[in-house]
Parts: C-alpha cells; sequence; structure tokens
C-alpha cells in the first residue's frame, strides 16, 4: 500500500510535470500575447526594434520598424527563423543555413552575406509565438502610446511616464535641474 | 509601574547612548578627511587611490614598487568578494562592472551597475564589507535610455563622504562611516535620455559630473555642484544655444542643435596652476546622418579646457568636425609636463581619440603639436594635417566633411565599412602614463565596423527614443591591442598585439603595466618591452581598470570582473567565443 502511494505520487508529479511542458509547448495558441511577449524580450527583440517595436536607430543598427512593416505573419515567421543576410537581423532558429536551408540557401550559398546568430535559439513554436506577438499588438499600430507601454513594463517604474502627457517639443537649454 | 517603566527605558537610553559612544565610528580625525589639500597631493599618499584617475593630471601611475617585474609571475589572488548589480532592466539583460575602485586607508569603495557603493575594509589580508549604499535606482526607467550598459565607472571622495552618481541621473553623497545617505541631487533626466556612467570629479569643494545620451538627442553638458551647499554652481553646455558662440557651426534649418549630442560621459582632469578643468566631449547627434547637422558642430568631438570657477570655456580644439563615424572624443585628457627640445617647458594634454588618432595639445593654449595613428587599420581619413591636427580632407568651407569619401557614412554612401569601427580606436577605459620612461600606454582595440546610413526625420525626434541617423553592424573580427607611445617623440615605441579589444584599461607602476582582456585574464607587462609577465584568468569579463595600493604596509593589485558595457550586446558578433562569458560581478584582489 505504501509503495502504491509513492508511485502513485511520483507519476502525479511526472504527469504534471509532462503537462506543464505540454502546455508551455502549445501555449502559443492559448495566449499568444503573454507567450509572444516574452519571447520580444528574451530574444532581445527589444534590444534593436525598441519595446513599441518601431525601431530607429541605435548601436543595434537601423532595426526596421515593426508598426510601419508590411510582410506577412509567415514572412515575419521566416525572417525571425533566418534573419535577413547582408543585415544586423540576426538568424534564431537553430540549424539555419546548415540542417534546413534559409530563401533556398545554405551557408556555403549566403556566402558572408550570412546574418548574426541570435543571442538564443527560438523552437518553431516560439517563433510562432512571438510572430503572433507582433501581428496582433505592434504591426499597422499608430504612436505607441501609455497602454502599451505599461502593458509592456508594468506600472511600478517611471519608463512610461513620458506617455502621460503630450511629449514636450525639445530639449530646453534654459531648463533647471529638478533638486 | 508608570515611574518603574521611565526608570527602565531610561537607563536603556543611556546604556544605549554608552554603547553607541563606544561603538561609535572614531570620531574622524584630521587624516580621514578628504580635503582639496590632499587631493592636490594624492601622488603623495602613495598607498592609497584616492582619485578615479589616481591623481589631477590622469596618469593612473602608482609609484610603488613592492610588486615589481621579478617578483610579479608571484602574484597570486590574495582574497574575492562578490558583488550585486548583476539584473538587468530596460533593454539590459544584466549589469556590468566598469568601475576603478577608490582606495584609503585600507578601504576600498566600488560600484556596481546599478549604482550601489560597497566599503569594503581590506585590512588583515581579507575583504570585509562594512557598508552597501543602494540607490535603487528604478531600473526600467534608466535602462530603457541607456544606450551603452549598465555601468558605473566609481566614486568620488570628499571630507566625510562618499560621492557617487547613478544611472537615472542623481549625485549621492553617503557619509563614509555609516552608509548612510546625507543628501541627493537630480542632476541628469532621464526623461530626456540622459544618464550618468561616469565618476565625479572633485575639485575645489565642487564635485563635477559629465552625462550620456547623444545617441538619444540630447544636449550635452558639464556640471559642478558645490558640496557645501549642494546647489549647482555652474553647468556649461557643450552644444550652443541660438546665437551663442559656436551656434554658426550649426547650419542646418531643423534646430539639430537642440539634439546635438556632445555628451560628456568621462571623467576629466584638473591643473591647479592654471585652475582649469579637461574634459572631452562626445558626437553629435544623430551618429551617422551628418547631412542633417551641415557645419562643425562645436563643440562635439572636442576637448575642452574650463574654468575651474565658473565653467566657462577657455579653449576648445575640435578632433573631427561634423564627424560622420561616432568618433566620441569623450576620453581622459591626461595632463604630462616635458621639456622641449630647446629646454622650454612644455605643458601637455594627451589624449587617446575615438577616431584612431593619439593627440597631443599644448594645454595652456589648445595649440596642436601632434597626432599619430595607434592602430593597424584607419581608413576614414589620409591622415591628419600636421600644422591644424584636423583630418587632411577637412574643409573648413565646407558644411558636410567627407573626409575619406569613398568609404564615409553619407546619404551617397548608406552602406560602408569604417575602420577604426565606431567603437574605436579606444573606447572609455582608460590610458595610462609612466613619467620616468615617458610612455603613455592605449588599451587599443583594433577594429573595423560596417554602418548604414537612415536619414534622421525631425518627426522622429523624440525624448527618450534613439536619434543616431542609422546604425552600425559588425561583420568583421575585432582584436586589441596596448600601443606604448613615446611621449617625447610622439611616435609608437611599442605594441603588443591582443586576441580581443581592449575593454579594461591601463594601470602603470615604475616598472609594470597591468590591464585585462574581456576573455578573463587579468596581466602585468614589462613596461618597456610590454613582454607579458604574469597571467591570471578570472573566468569573467574583465571591463574594468585595474589599480593598486597597500594596506598595512603590503601591496595589492585589485580589479573589479563582470562583464557589462556595450560589448555583449552591440559588438558581440566581431569577438563570437565572447558569447561564452557569463554575467557576474565580483571584487578580485592580488598579492605576493
Amino acid at each position: 500500500m505504501r509503495s502504491l502511494k509513492v508511485i502513485t505520487y511520483a507519476t502525479l508529479a511526472m504527469t504534471v510535470t509532462s503537462a506543464q511542458l505540454a502546455m508551455s509547448q502549445s501555449s502559443p495558441s492559448l495566449e499568444p500575447t503573454e507567450a509572444g511577449k516574452a519571447i520580444y524580450k528574451r530574444a532581445n527583440c527589444f534590444g534593436c526594434h525598441k519595446w513599441h517595436g518601431d525601431g530607429g536607430g541605435g548601436y543595434g543598427g537601423a532595426a526596421l520598424s515593426l508598426r510601419a512593416t508590411e510582410l506577412t505573419r509567415d514572412q515575419i515567421v521566416e525572417t525571425v527563423a533566418c534573419g535577413r543576410p547582408g543585415t544586423a537581423m540576426p538568424y534564431f532558429a537553430r540549424g539555419a543555413y546548415d540542417s534546413s536551408k534559409c530563401y533556398e540557401m545554405s551557408r556555403q550559398d549566403v556566402g558572408d552575406q550570412i546574418p548574426p546568430e541570435g543571442g538564443v535559439f527560438l523552437r518553431g513554436p516560439e517563433i510562432e509565438a512571438v510572430a503572433n506577438y507582433v501581428m496582433d499588438n505592434v504591426k499597422g499600430r499608430g504612436d505607441p502610446n501609455y497602454d502599451e507601454c505599461t502593458s509592456f513594463f508594468g506600472k511600478v517604474s517611471r519608463v512610461c511616464d513620458a506617455f502621460k502627457t503630450a511629449p514636450p517639443t525639445g530639449a530646453s537649454q534654459s531648463a533647471e535641474p529638478s533638486k | 509601574m508608570r515611574s518603574q517603566l521611565k526608570a527602565m527605558l531610561k537607563s536603556i537610553v543611556m546604556a544605549t547612548a554608552a554603547l553607541a559612544a563606544t561603538y561609535a565610528v572614531m570620531p574622524a580625525r584630521a587624516g580621514d578627511q578628504v580635503t582639496q589639500e590632499r587631493l592636490l597631493n594624492s601622488d603623495k599618499e602613495a598607498g592609497d587611490w584616492l582619485q578615479h584617475h589616481k591623481n589631477y593630471s590622469a596618469t593612473r601611475f602608482s609609484s610603488l614598487r613592492g610588486i615589481n617585474k621579478s617578483n610579479v609571475k608571484n602574484l597570486k589572488v590574495a582574497w574575492t568578494m562578490h558583488l550585486g548589480g548583476v539584473e538587468g532592466g530596460g533593454m539590459w539583460t544584466h549589469g556590468g562592472l566598469e568601475g576603478t575602485p577608490i582606495v584609503e586607508n585600507g578601504m576600498i569603495y566600488v560600484t556596481d551597475g546599478w549604482g550601489s557603493v560597497y566599503k569594503i575594509d581590506a585590512r588583515g589580508g581579507k575583504g570585509t564589507l562594512l557598508w552597501k549604499m543602494d540607490p535603487k535606482i528604478d531600473r526600467d526607467w534608466a535602462g530603457a535610455v541607456a544606450c551603452c550598459g549598465v555601468d558605473n565607472r566609481g566614486v568620488a571622495l570628499w571630507g566625510n563622504l562618499v560621492i557617487s552618481h547613478t544611472l537615472d541621473g542623481r549625485m549621492i553623497a553617503t557619509n563614509k562611516e555609516t552608509g548612510q545617505v546625507e543628501w541627493q541631487r537630480q542632476i541628469a533626466d532621464p526623461e530626456k535620455g540622459e544618464t550618468i556612467t561616469a565618476a565625479p570629479l572633485i575639485v575645489k569643494d565642487m564635485a563635477i559630473s559629465g552625462v550620456a545620451g547623444a545617441e538619444l538627442g540630447i544636449q550635452g553638458w558639464i556640471a559642478a555642484t558645490d558640496l557645501t551647499s549642494q546647489k549647482e554652481k555652474w553647468r556649461t553646455y557643450t552644444i550652443p544655444g541660438k546665437g551663442e558662440p559656436g551656434s554658426e557651426t550649426w547650419k542646418d534649418d531643423k534646430n539639430a542643435a537642440a539634439s546635438g549630442g556632445g555628451s560628456t560621459w568621462i571623467t576629466g582632469s584638473y591643473d591647479p596652476a592654471i585652475d582649469t578643468v579637461f574634459w572631452g566631449t562626445g558626437n553629435p547627434g544623430p551618429n551617422w546622418d551628418s547631412q542633417y547637422r551641415p557645419g562643425d558642430n562645436l563643440y562635439t568631438e572636442s576637448s575642452l579646457a574650463l574654468d575651474a570657477s565658473t565653467g566657462k570655456i577657455k579653449w576648445y580644439f575640435q578632433y573631427t568636425p561634423n564627424d560622420p563615424n561616432d568618433y566620441d572624443s569623450v576620453a581622459e585628457n591626461v595632463l604630462v609636463d616635458l621639456s622641449g627640445p630647446k629646454g622650454n617647458p612644455l605643458k601637455l594634454a594627451l589624449q587617446a581619440n575615438r577616431n584612431g588618432f593619439a593627440y597631443a595639445l599644448d594645454r595652456t593654449s589648445g595649440k596642436f603639436l601632434w597626432g599619430v595613428p595607434f592602430v593597424k587599420k584607419l581608413t576614414w581619413t589620409k591622415g591628419l594635417n600636421q600644422e591644424t591636427g584636423k583630418p587632411v580632407e577637412y574643409d573648413p568651407n565646407t558644411p558636410v566633411q567627407r573626409y575619406d569619401a569613398a568609404v564615409t557614412p553619407h546619404r551617397d554612401n548608406r552602406v560602408t565599412d569604417i575602420c577604426p569601427g565606431n567603437m574605436g580606436g579606444k573606447n572609455w577605459p582608460p590610458t595610462a602614463y609612466n613619467p620616468s620612461l615617458k610612455f603613455w600606454y592605449i588599451p587599443v582595440i583594433e577594429s573595423c565596423n560596417r554602418v548604414t546610413v537612415r536619414n534622421a526625420v525631425p518627426e522622429k525626434l523624440k525624448p527618450r527614443e534613439f536619434w543616431t541617423g542609422g546604425g552600425p553592424n559588425n561583420p568583421f573580427r575585432i582584436t586589441g591591442s596596448i600601443a606604448a607611445i613615446d611621449v617625447a617623440t610622439g611616435k609608437i615605441a611599442r605594441k603588443l598585439d591582443l586576441p580581443f579589444p581592449s575593454l579594461a584599461g591601463m594601470l602603470a607602476t615604475p616598472d609594470l603595466v597591468f590591464t585585462g582582456q574581456p576573455s578573463g585574464e587579468v596581466m602585468a607587462l614589462d613596461a618597456k618591452s610590454l613582454k607579458k609577465l604574469w597571467e591570471f584568468n578570472t573566468g569573467g569579463g574583465v571591463n574594468a581598470p585595474p589599480v593598486t595600493f597597500t594596506v598595512d604596509g603590503k601591496q595589492f593589485v585589485a580589479i573589479l570582473v563582470g562583464l557589462g558595457g556595450a560589448w555583449d550586446k552591440w559588438f558581440i558578433e566581431s569577438t563570437p567565443e565572447l558569447k561564452k562569458i557569463q554575467p557576474g560581478s565580483m571584487l578580485y584582489v592580488f598579492a605576493l
């Protein structure tokens, strides 16, 4: 009886664990926004495309605006998986240009135009999740606003204060720093 | 009952007071207060490292000889300490360590990337943390507008206070004994994209601060806070306002100067004989769209000589007018006195510039004396005019400078490779100078990278948004070196190639130089030959400068180790092996 109990708990633990695994793998279809947003942060899409996806400049390169993009969902998936040759957009799929071709090219074909390797590798469902996130929350949106900002960062920080009121027109040289 | 309680309370209070009196920190002896007198003579306290750059001349030279070229091979880890500040914020996944430790009377003061200040008792052959002051930075707020890492380059000592900055733009004064914050003031405004990463410079009871943010369209400045009144004494903008001297060098119709950059995020130096502070200024904004801002863009890419009392600009020298390459000139000015060829005294200000040239100016006048390339590959200009010190292609009558037009980023040359890359040359890591050998040691990044120009558009100029006119990527391998320049001749005397870019900075002693590599090594080189005499792999990313000091008569070398800064985010493709280096936060202390 005692040993049966132990086995049962063990089985339960394993079931729970694999259920969690199953959930995380299928969560993109359950909660596209949260899963995709998490990947947007973890894979550092944020660093170049910025939290609002509008891209711009910076040391990450002249990242394109995901708000203004005309890419389809499938094209976004491909771009995340394979990067963009000749640019700083990295590839995030393990084996890109090696075990699977990208844009019909192998590593040899793409040569020195091969994009950088992403800081993390993303699995298929993760790439789908972040593409869903961009399609649902970023593409086609107008100027970023306070609600979008707090949805990304939460409300604890001052980071979204700039969106509370109309932004100032530019640096004011005569402004005294607050004491 | 009540009177018993009262009596009991009274005796408790008295006992506590007695206890407090016993454990009260020793009343500050005159020697414990850091005064202007001590700062002027900081090198006389040979066992201390009292100032960020060691002394007002920024030589980072220590006269200590206990550790020397005969015995340095026996240098070992004496003790280590883990610090905090590794967590991320904003766009940064982790903080890092770029700080220079300050050491006074056996006490070490260091900062982590999020601005916590640690006081460590180094006596007795080990490190004991006495207190930690955590400024509780709003991490997302500051981290979203820090272009180049969560870093804090160190503290300054004044009176009985430890003066520090925070990434979110504050100056904080912490009681040296108790670790309690006595006051703080907001100097920089992250709402405008301003952050602070540099250590303060203490001059005549003022703390002088610089600002970062030229990638976010700020207007740079240098500010002096009166440490007695805690009020701002002066603030000198590096970008002139409308109608002010220098405004004629912004020839656009878009008010580019309002977002003109000119950051000041490396601690300056000071010559008390002429009461002058020397400070470098950074790139104009937008970094790579020089056609948006035709004109020389004063006072970006310059060294400024400021009257210490008023902040007024006495002279300026601009290294790269209308800079198209993001070649910040923020670097420290090392002040060196030599005898000229005719026995005349030469008072120099040396700067190893991002653009790959090492310059000597006459620091009394700003006159160019010499400039020499210190990198292997330099393609952005054919060289310097030996009279003016400007790049030979510079044409004062042309508003937009093309330099070597075949490689210079431009709206007509949108994707191009430049050498050195925009990271330099030399970046923030400091140089050091040996006054006997007259060798000036430069931590070199041997680089090229690729720039893509995007037209800057006024509608895109918003507070806290990047304003760079495009950006770089890094398809080329980047390595490093140490260059020793003989300052008497203005020529490179010696060079040591290194596998990785120099991201740590230099320490010079009578017969050694110390530095580090981001792959983990701390090393000691022969000061003359640059032959490596000792090396230790810390297992972490070394991107902070080493210091040396004595405690109880014994000499130590200390260095902070914790991968950080811009490299592992923006430039890592050029050094793929460094992807394996994990974030961390440690103080390493070495001794024989």
